[in-house]
């Protein structure tokens, strides 16, 4: 925030505090104490349904993470659709949000949202939109993680 | 937000009573994951005694993090499962290395395969279920085990 | 007439005929829904897109006005009118549709001042005999153009507002004195000003030194006090920018009081409905106005209102590029002349 700030009059610096006492502030122990239950609550249900692929299914603990993600992301696109998961969003914040369910719902609310300007050009290109970034960011982070470690190794440090 | 919250009432009602719901009488592999099993150790094959798998189950039980253990001797390997406390799971890949370089020290003739992965143990102790009830011949049982075993060896 | 350095006096009164006054579902369930004369159960309105959904609600809002004042639209001259989506294409569609000749107007959520007080002023001078003017907005379509996808899960602050789903439309006539409606008799251009606020989730915070400076400008232009007004009603600055607004007002040294100083994003909607800091766009002031306050007026609640809409002249281009939010706000009386 300083860095937006820097070319404020004294002028604009006075409104700023007078604006700021009406302000109203995100209430942030009420939205963590939510995010904590929702989040955990949708985590709750994701390892639900990997036990549920572990006893029927031949899934192994190490394996079992991809059909259990596939569903979760398969939900939160159905809960997106009904038009829900913008409601939970809103109530849990975080909560719903850094899940991968949260993932699914980015994906999903633009493609719907942009469905109305075609496949190609509409969907194609503004899926993306949100979850683009978490897709670059990811690969790059896991692609510097993995040069460190493979550096470390190399040097006989790990 | 008054259906919100009507909903996570909903859903925590539903946990509640299916959790409260399952019959006491349940096999033990149906709660495998949530509960402490220590199913018996045992062999395949009836003819041989199961006195060493006690031990190696003693010996693998002693390690701190670990709670809960089932052993299974076939014709040719040993599989060795076990659950590892909540906390002590992040340090998951060095207690395996431990329990593997103990058994072979000590058993050297024996071929192990050890495990912490919780469908291992589910499918360990719902073929030892059979073991107990007869339900599966002998052959069947190896060949059950050897698929285990393989299952095993396929995620590493 | 100018009068002082930024406000036009209507010496003839040009009076507002007939209104038009277009809904959503979401304000079917509001406060004022009984102002509305046409509220749609769906936010698609039969259409296959939120911008065509966008046309039509301001197209039903000008077929309602024309329809009545009892004329036809080849006998309106002009159409002044404007919205929040990119290059104003619903208002500008909708006038392909009317074959009116148009004056696009691109004020944010002033749009409705702005047109209210260029209509005036052309009917005040001769230049027509007819005029319409209005603004709409529509939820969706806005918030897809300003913010997220409408199903993305994003948490708004409690300082966001809600992009009301309507539209109003103004018959602006040249005054007949037999017949007894609203006229309008002065407007105040606002100036654009900018605070440095640069949250576009704050927009009342950053619109409220604008609205301020207008009615300041106003007062100080004709050389009136407020209480010459019964009610002076801000656009959509939502609870912290009104709240912001009133400390300002009467910092400058101003008489205003709490009672006669409202907003229409906060008359809008309920209470219990989740709006967080109020009703936003520029559908928002239309609406309220040619339909609760007008309404209003006829009835005698009110004989003398100031409507002061305002807008964040903002776009999303410029927001991710970390520039403030320039405000504007355009200040227009209207009375009930016995």
């Amino acid at each position: 925030m300083a860095s937006k700030q820097k070319n404020v009059t004294p002028e604009q610096q006075k409104y700023q505090q007078l604006q700021q006492k009406h302000e109203k502030q995100r209430p942030v122990l009420k939205n963590c104490i939510r995010a904590f239950f929702v989040g955990g609550l949708i985590c709750v249900i994701g390892q639900a349904i990997s036990y549920f692929y572990i006893y029927f299914f031949n899934f192994t603990e190490q394996n079992v993470g991809n059909p259990t993600v596939a569903t979760m992301v398969f939900l939160s696109m159905i809960l997106t659709g009904f038009g829900v998961y913008d409601r939970l969003g809103q109530f849990a914040g975080a909560g719903s949000a850094v899940p991968v369910t949260g993932f699914g719902n980015a994906v999903i609310s633009a493609a719907i949202e942009h469905r109305t300007e075609g496949f190609v050009l509409g969907v194609g290109g503004n899926m993306f939109k949100l979850a683009g970034s978490v897709l670059l960011f990811g690969v790059f982070a896991a692609f510097v993680v993995a040069l460190i470690r493979t550096l470390l190794s190399m040097w006989g440090v790990l | 937000m008054l259906n919100i919250y009507r909903a996570i009432i909903f859903m925590s009602c539903l946990f509640l009573l299916t959790a409260c719901g399952v019959n006491q009488q349940t096999k033990d592999s149906q709660l495998t994951l949530m509960k402490t099993t220590n199913p018996t150790p045992f062999v395949t094959d009836h003819h041989k005694s199961n006195k060493l798998v006690k031990q190696i189950e003693k010996d693998v039980s002693s390690f701190p993090p670990i709670y809960d253990v089932a052993v299974v001797k076939g014709k040719k390997d040993t599989l060795v499962v076990y659950k590892v406390k909540h906390l002590h799971r992040f340090k998951m890949k060095k207690i395996e290395k431990d329990v593997t370089a103990k058994l072979e020290k000590k058993y050297p003739k024996e071929n192990f395969t050890v495990s912490s992965d919780y469908k291992i143990f589910l499918e360990t102790v719902r073929l030892n279920e059979k073991m107990q009830s007869k339900d599966i011949s002998e052959k069947d049982a190896e060949k059950r085990f050897k698929e285990i075993v393989k299952l095993t060896k396929d995620m590493k | 007439m100018l009068k002082g350095h930024q406000s036009w006096v209507f010496e003839n009164h040009p009076m507002i005929t007939a209104t038009g006054v277009t809904g959503g579902p979401f304000e079917a369930n509001g406060n004022l829904a009984k102002d509305f004369d046409l509220l749609f159960e769906d936010l698609w309105i039969g259409q296959d897109s939120y911008e065509k959904a966008h046309r039509v609600l301001f197209e039903e809002a000008i077929k309602i006005a024309l329809k009545k004042a009892n004329i036809q639209k080849e006998q309106v001259q002009f159409l002044f009118a404007g919205d929040l989506i990119n290059q104003i294409t619903p208002s500008s569609f909708s006038a392909r549709t009317m074959k009116i000749p148009y004056f696009g107007l691109f004020g944010a959520c002033s749009t409705s001042m702005e047109g209210l007080a260029l209509a005036s002023f052309v009917v005040n001078h001769q230049g027509a005999n007819f005029v319409l003017t209005g603004a709409s907005s529509h939820n969706a379509a806005v918030e897809k153009q300003f913010r997220y996808p409408t199903e993305y899960g994003s948490q708004k602050p409690p300082t966001a507002q809600w992009t009301v789903t309507g539209a109003g439309v103004a018959l602006v006539q040249k005054n007949n004195p037999s017949q007894k409606h609203p006229v309008i008799t002065s407007a105040t251009i606002g100036r654009v000003i900018d605070m440095g606020l640069s949250d576009p989730f704050n927009m009342g915070g950053a619109m409220a030194p604008a609205a301020a400076d207008t009615i300041q400008a106003h007062f100080r232009d004709l050389g009136l006090e407020p209480s010459y007004y019964d009610l002076i009603i801000t656009g959509d600055l939502g609870r912290i920018g009104h709240d912001t607004a009133f400390e300002l007002i009467n910092k400058s040294g101003l008489q205003l009081e709490r009672r006669q100083f409202q907003d229409c994003g906060l008359l809008i909607y309920k209470e219990d409905q989740p709006v967080q800091s109020g009703a936003s766009g520029a559908g928002c002031s239309a609406t309220v106005l040619y339909g609760h306050l007008l309404n209003e007026m006829k009835k005698g609640k009110y004989q003398r209102i100031l409507v002061v809409a305002t807008g964040a002249l903002l776009s999303p281009l410029t927001f991710q590029q970390n520039e403030t939010i320039p405000c504007i706000a355009h200040a227009v009386a209207i009375e009930m002349i016995d």
